[in-house]
């Protein structure tokens, strides 16, 4: 009798215990996917910012290289330098730099419940107006 | 003796109902606390659900500014936009929500009902260039009884003003 009831007990604990910890984990799913949503907007500042740099003097852009906390969030930005292939004048891992061409890569990082968590935005930038 | 040994097999001894109470009594705290927890956990994934619909407010105002030709005019709450031959386009902080506004009708609000707007500033940056508008989006949820205020940020250059 008394394990019956033991057995039946612990059976209907650790099912409502499991359905607890589902509940709880929906929860951190749920604010993971609201900050996100933040990063994206984040990313997409820092990409506009790139630009705002182009259009005031190309000469700002090679020198982006900055890091600022907004809020919960870390947000960097580099920009690096890019080589064409000398034949194709493709971008390339080799060949001559080009002055005229800047990678960027700005990165969006927050704590999530003790995890680092990274989103990164990465692409080139002319310079059309000199 | 056959009277004591009577009671003994129909009754519950007192160690036995000991027992049965305790594990009762904690079986029932946990199922308690299991269902507050359940029922919290449900409020906030409800809330932070709100919080990622109302990045559709930053996205339809960054995608309106996007497209725009030139600012008509900027306050701290209020941008008109102008987006083509006598059209426009005005975003417009009143009370705790936003408006908009085209070609001078209010066409609703952008928040839904259980969100509060309690801060939209715009900020307008000018390049040698072109023109940008700074958004800084604060809002929170009517629902909410921690009343926590979530902020969006996003700043786009208006790709008309080339």
């Amino acid at each position: 009798m008394v394990v019956e009831i033991l057995v039946a007990v612990s059976i209907i604990t650790i099912s409502i215990l499991v359905s607890m910890a589902v509940a709880q984990k929906s929860v951190y799913v749920s604010r993971q996917a609201f900050h996100t949503t933040q990063a994206a907007f984040l990313l997409e500042e820092g990409a506009e910012d790139a630009r705002i740099a182009r259009d005031n003097a190309w000469s700002n852009v090679a020198t982006l290289n900055s890091s600022e906390q907004i809020g919960i969030f870390t947000r960097t930005v580099i920009a690096s330098s890019v080589n064409r292939d000398n034949t194709t004048k493709d971008i390339s891992s080799t060949g001559t730099n080009d002055p005229g061409t800047k990678l960027i890569t700005i990165t969006v990082s927050w704590l999530e419940g003790g995890v680092t968590i990274s989103k990164a935005l990465q692409f080139y930038i002319m310079d059309i107006f000199s | 003796m056959t009277l004591i040994s009577n009671k003994k097999k129909n009754g519950y001894a007192v160690l036995e109902l000991l027992f049965y109470i305790a594990s009762f009594a904690i079986f029932s705290l946990i199922v308690i606390n299991a269902m507050i927890t359940m029922s919290r956990s449900f409020r906030e994934t409800a809330i932070q659900a709100e919080f990622v619909q109302s990045g559709t407010i930053m996205e339809r105002i960054s995608r309106e500014i996007r497209q725009a030709n030139d600012i008509n005019s900027i306050g701290i709450n209020d941008l008109v936009l102008n987006t083509g031959v006598n059209e426009t386009m005005e975003f417009k902080f009143a009370g705790s929500d936003i408006q908009l506004w085209d070609t001078g009708s209010n066409i609703g609000n952008l928040n839904s009902p259980s969100i509060a707007v309690t801060n939209l500033v715009f900020t307008s940056i000018t390049t040698a260039k072109s023109k940008v508008v700074k958004i800084v989006l604060s809002i929170k949820s009517n629902n909410d009884k921690l009343n926590r205020t979530v902020d969006f940020y996003d700043t786009i250059v208006l790709r008309g003003s080339y």
